[in-house]
């Protein structure tokens, strides 16, 4: 047993990773050798390729370099698309977890009449396809001078992530004994005290969670990244679109470097949260 | 009603109302919008436009790239719904118990999810290249030939699903695994003392108390797989018949053939479906949790 | 007493100070004090060079040229998108040459009819370029876009390969002629054939048979125009017996015969990808447009040729490429006549001069086409100075989108093996009947 269960997490580790480390691969390498039909399959260090043997290519990394450059496809360095990405997936994240709990809360501790349609609405606006409501938006967006802002996208990815926020969130304090709280309403404190000083600091786990999703899915979005701005406030995505129109062909070291660089910011955030990600995913199924 | 009583009633709204507000703002004007315009001729670039009955909605049901779309999109979900959730729970079975670098794999196993799609659909497109692809290069070395992964109509859909798994895969991990660890240690024990199978312990103990959530991650994938566009742009465009599911077909037609009274009559058919997909769903949860005595989420 | 953290107590501070630094980072936009003409055009490197040329007509004048570049892959989605609304975010859009029956006709660009032959002398635009380019309805001397890059597809030739004298003597051999670019396409089939040898890795040829968006349809419409077929008549958009005739039929079995000289897998190849099979040493010729030559040039130098479509009998079909300057009928009389102006003083003579030394940029000025500074500047401009004259253009009626669609699919299916050359082609033409007709074309 003990056997297949190793085998069985190896084998999968291994394939999914192999995509992955061929990435990294692609990122050292020239963009010749990213689309030959010989490949190296191992790094080699030495100028030479003949000292290294067969299958080596010679790490290089120009790719990392052509990103911090402005250069066509690119008006903007990588790093000014990663900080827009950076400052719209953050704010986007904290904005859907707060709205997110808020509205938790809400559903959890208060009698709303018609709950579970209000639920079943809030879960429903996830099945919207974006493209259908892509023109409406545009819209607004104009009537309103959004188009080509921080705050537009912000706000674009904040309610695609709420539903998924609020059902996470409320699982999570439906699971949180109503004692102590019964006990500082009882002393006269308010449901907002209550709330940021009882509620919060136990839903932290719930939050952690929440906001490793809603972070992974804004961080990635595409189709409205595009659509929606084209000089300002251009995120990632964008940026891998542009590299496209190259008449040298796609670069894909360029662009295998920019993947990299751009998942770690998002790797590093899930390290940090990650001992509440087991904990979290509950939905609140599962009492414990 | 007491004055502390009205107090709370308010209160609750200060609570419930900013998240729905903002959800009818970007969700239910959108909506209503594209009913309108579904009922119209409205082309993308503008200028007018009037009302046209429900032409457009004849003309989704006429269109046999509707059909094939929905059979082409019910077997992309099924399939990639069905392997997600067995790799998914197969692997959060083998990483249950404690170990040592166990986070550290589980960190590693979840970074696909983190990639962008479409991006990662366009790099995707490298490694399946059918002359010089990675994996091409490989399985003809191992003497397993070259599929052609990008232009053999019988693998298109194959490989879009492909990434789609390794991608998502993952995310069912992650439900389960925190399924599996909320099962209370006590009934692993009151089944050993029964002595129990192995196989009784599971079918009894481990999948049903997991059933639940796994059905609810199951509904969350489901509505994603149903709406993967990303994936497909990339790999094989939205216009390709092998590949051309509900989502691409949507965009074909609302943006490709600028026709948006027509997309929006799409978008609202395949909205319509995934909503009768999903209150059976939810039901089904409701029933279960009932069974199990436990209130509903 | 409540447990009260003090992190807790401390968030909402955390969360003001988030919300006004939202605010403070989303700011409105600045408005632009001096004139400016805003461009759009897709990312890519004539864009840079023609914002180079802006930045001059700047100095020159003092109106600034703000050239925004939109990747590819969404740029047609974004310009119709935003040629929704009642004013337009750019004042000049260097539109793709099908979409100018859709502009002409939906009241999106200004019409040039009475403007342009006073801009340039209509002498100096290639015919052919003016034709396809700036005209709608083709023929019809209405003006709506002014030539910007003018483009074409054409063939780069592994010239080491077709200098080595081992190869030049096996191919005499077996074909008994010398071996050379071919110009016609059964002289392109043999020496395909020639250079197909899977053991070594190298192929005959990479055409263009990407199924995302046109490029299958540039790539086939060249040879079924040279087997005597045709998309249907611009007359009376009668399209049955053209585009499912036995020409275009032939050419379909032909175009799709070439494939076994070509790659695995080469029967989906985009305009990036057939660069990128030829790059990689794979293939010994290879159709693009010219626009990706000089990237060619760039990364393979010495080792590459080029030459001009091949023809069948004396029929000669190039398809037609890049874009026109179109001005928005939606911004104001003022920022068009600034468009105007700037439009002007781009297809001067001199200022041609100087865009045809920017990468990838390709004139429709007869003049400069014909003199030999040009024709020997680069190895690929003399096969582009000759091809303009064969140029052809897929249909450009407002309804084009809708038809390129349908070809690209049921081509793709062609090539796929899941339908027939002839049943592909007979669902083209049937559709493509029922879109005309329904667009209130023809009858």
């Amino acid at each position: 047993m003990k056997i297949l269960r190793w085998s069985i997490l190896a084998g999968y580790l291994t394939i999914a990773l192999l995509p992955l480390i061929w990435l990294a691969f692609t990122s050292l390498k020239s963009q010749p050798e990213a689309i030959s039909t010989t490949p190296g399959m191992l790094p080699s260090l030495t100028e030479r390729l003949e000292d290294s043997g067969g299958f080596r290519f010679t790490v290089t990394k120009e790719a990392y370099g052509r990103l911090q450059e402005t250069h066509t496809g690119a008006s903007h360095s990588f790093i000014s698309y990663l900080s827009n990405s950076i400052l719209i997936g953050l704010m986007s994240t904290v904005a859907a977890v707060a709205l997110g709990t808020a509205c938790a809360y809400g559903f959890s501790r208060f009698r709303v009449a018609g709950a579970h349609d209000w639920l079943f609405f809030i879960l429903s606006t996830r099945f919207l396809p974006p493209l259908a409501v892509v023109v409406p938006i545009l819209m607004m967006y104009r009537q309103f001078d959004l188009q080509n802002t921080h705050l537009g996208l912000i706000l674009l990815y904040t309610s695609f992530n709420l539903s998924l926020a609020v059902w996470l969130m409320k699982g999570f304090i439906d699971e949180i004994p109503k004692a102590y709280e019964e006990a500082a309403l009882v002393d006269g404190y308010s449901h907002l005290h209550v709330f940021w000083t009882i509620i919060v600091p136990r839903a932290r786990t719930g939050m952690a969670v929440t906001a490793v999703f809603c972070l992974i899915s804004a961080w990635n979005e595409y189709a409205f990244a595009l659509t929606l701005n084209n000089t300002r406030a251009v995120t990632v995505p964008v940026y891998f679109a542009g590299l496209q129109g190259n008449i040298q062909g796609v670069p894909w070291p360029q662009i295998a470097a920019g993947v990299i660089l751009f998942a770690i910011p998002i790797v590093v955030f899930t390290i940090l949260v990650r001992k509440h990600l087991l904990r979290g995913v509950t939905f609140g199924t599962i009492k414990q | 009603m007491t004055k502390a009583e009205l107090h709370t009633q308010r209160l609750k709204h200060v609570f419930i109302m900013p998240a729905l507000v903002f959800l009818i703002a970007l969700n239910i004007f959108p909506l209503l919008y594209n009913v309108i315009l579904a009922f119209s001729d409205a082309e993308l670039s503008g200028g007018d436009w009037q009302f046209i009955g429900g032409d457009n909605f004849a003309e989704v049901f006429e269109e046999p790239r509707f059909g094939t779309a929905i059979r082409t999109t019910a077997t992309f979900v099924f399939l990639a719904v069905t392997a997600e959730l067995l790799i998914g729970f197969i692997l959060a079975l083998t990483l249950r118990e404690p170990f040592k670098g166990k986070s550290a794999v589980l960190t590693f196993l979840l970074v696909p999810m983190m990639l962008s799609p479409a991006v990662m659909g366009l790099y995707w497109n490298l490694i399946l290249n059918g002359h010089y692809g990675i994996l091409n290069f490989v399985l003809n070395l191992s003497g397993f030939g070259q599929p052609q992964w990008l232009t053999d109509p019988d693998l298109k859909l194959f490989s879009v699903l492909l990434v789609d798994i390794w991608m998502w895969s993952p995310f069912m991990m992650l439900i389960a695994l925190a399924g599996l660890q909320a099962i209370p240690r006590h009934l692993y024990e009151a089944a050993a003392i029964d002595r129990a199978s192995r196989f009784t312990v599971f079918w009894r103990i481990t999948l049903p108390l997991c059933a639940p959530l796994l059905f609810l991650s199951v509904l969350f994938r489901t509505t994603d797989a149903l709406k993967q566009f990303d994936l497909i742009m990339a790999i094989t465009g939205p216009n390709d018949t092998a590949t051309q599911t509900l989502s691409a077909l949507l965009y074909q037609v609302m943006l490709r053939d600028y026709n948006i009274g027509l997309g929006s009559a799409y978008a609202l058919v395949i909205l319509v479906i995934v909503i009768a997909l999903a209150s059976v769903f939810i039901r089904y949860i409701d029933t279960v949790q009932r069974r199990q005595g436990r209130a509903s989420p | 007493m409540i447990p009260c953290h003090s992190r807790a107590r401390r968030v909402p501070v955390y969360a003001s100070l988030l919300l006004t630094f939202i605010f403070l980072s989303c700011g409105g936009s600045e408005t632009p004090t001096k004139p400016t003409v805003t461009v759009w055009w897709a990312q890519w490197e004539p864009a840079d060079g023609l914002q180079e040329l802006g930045n001059a007509f700047e100095a020159e004048t003092g109106i600034a040229v703000n050239v925004n570049q939109i990747p590819w892959g969404s740029y047609q989605d974004q310009v119709f998108l935003n040629f929704g609304n009642n004013r337009t975010d750019f004042d000049i859009v260097i539109g793709d040459s099908q979409w100018i029956g859709r502009g002409a006709t939906k009241g999106l660009y200004v019409e040039l009819t009475d403007w342009l032959p006073t801009a340039i002398d209509m002498d100096r635009v290639h015919p052919r370029a003016a034709r396809y380019l700036c005209e709608y309805p083709p023929g019809s001397g209405r003006f709506y876009a002014a030539p910007c890059e003018t483009d074409a597809i054409g063939f780069a030739y592994r010239k080491d390969w077709f200098e080595n004298p081992a190869e030049q003597s096996a191919f005499m051999k077996k074909y008994g002629r010398d071996l050379a670019p071919p110009d016609t396409w059964s002289e392109f089939r043999d020496v395909a054939e020639f250079f197909t040898r899977p053991g070594d890795n190298r192929f005959g040829c990479a055409l263009l048979t990407g199924r995302g968006y046109d490029s299958l349809v540039m790539g086939f419409q060249q040879v079924m125009w040279g087997y005597g077929g045709s998309w249907g008549s611009p007359e009376t958009f009668e399209v049955a017996g053209h585009v499912n005739s036995k020409g275009a039929v032939d050419a379909l079995e032909f175009y799709k015969s070439l494939m076994s000289f070509a790659p695995p897998g080469a029967s989906n190849l985009d305009y990036a990808k057939v660069l990128e099979t030829f790059t990689n040493g794979s293939a010994a010729m290879m159709m693009d447009y010219y626009a990706f030559f000089p990237g060619i040039v760039d990364q393979m130098g010495e080792k590459t040729g080029f030459f001009k479509m091949p023809a069948r009998g004396d029929v000669r079909a190039i398809s037609l490429g890049g874009q026109g300057f179109s001005i928005s009928a939606k911004v104001s009389e003022e920022q068009q006549k600034l468009a105007k102006r700037f439009i002007a003083w781009f297809l001067e003579t001199d200022k041609q001069q100087q865009w045809i030394t920017k990468k990838a940029g390709f004139t429709a000025d007869v003049e400069i086409l014909d003199s030999d500074a040009f024709k020997e500047a680069t190895p690929y401009n003399a096969p582009f100075a000759e091809s303009l004259d064969h140029l052809q253009d897929f249909w450009n009626v407002p309804v084009y989108n809708e038809l390129l669609a349908v070809a690209q699919q049921h081509l793709g299916e062609a090539l796929d093996g899941v339908a027939s050359s002839k049943e592909a082609l007979d669902t083209i033409a049937e559709k493509h009947e029922k879109i005309l007709r329904d667009a209130g074309l023809g009858n």
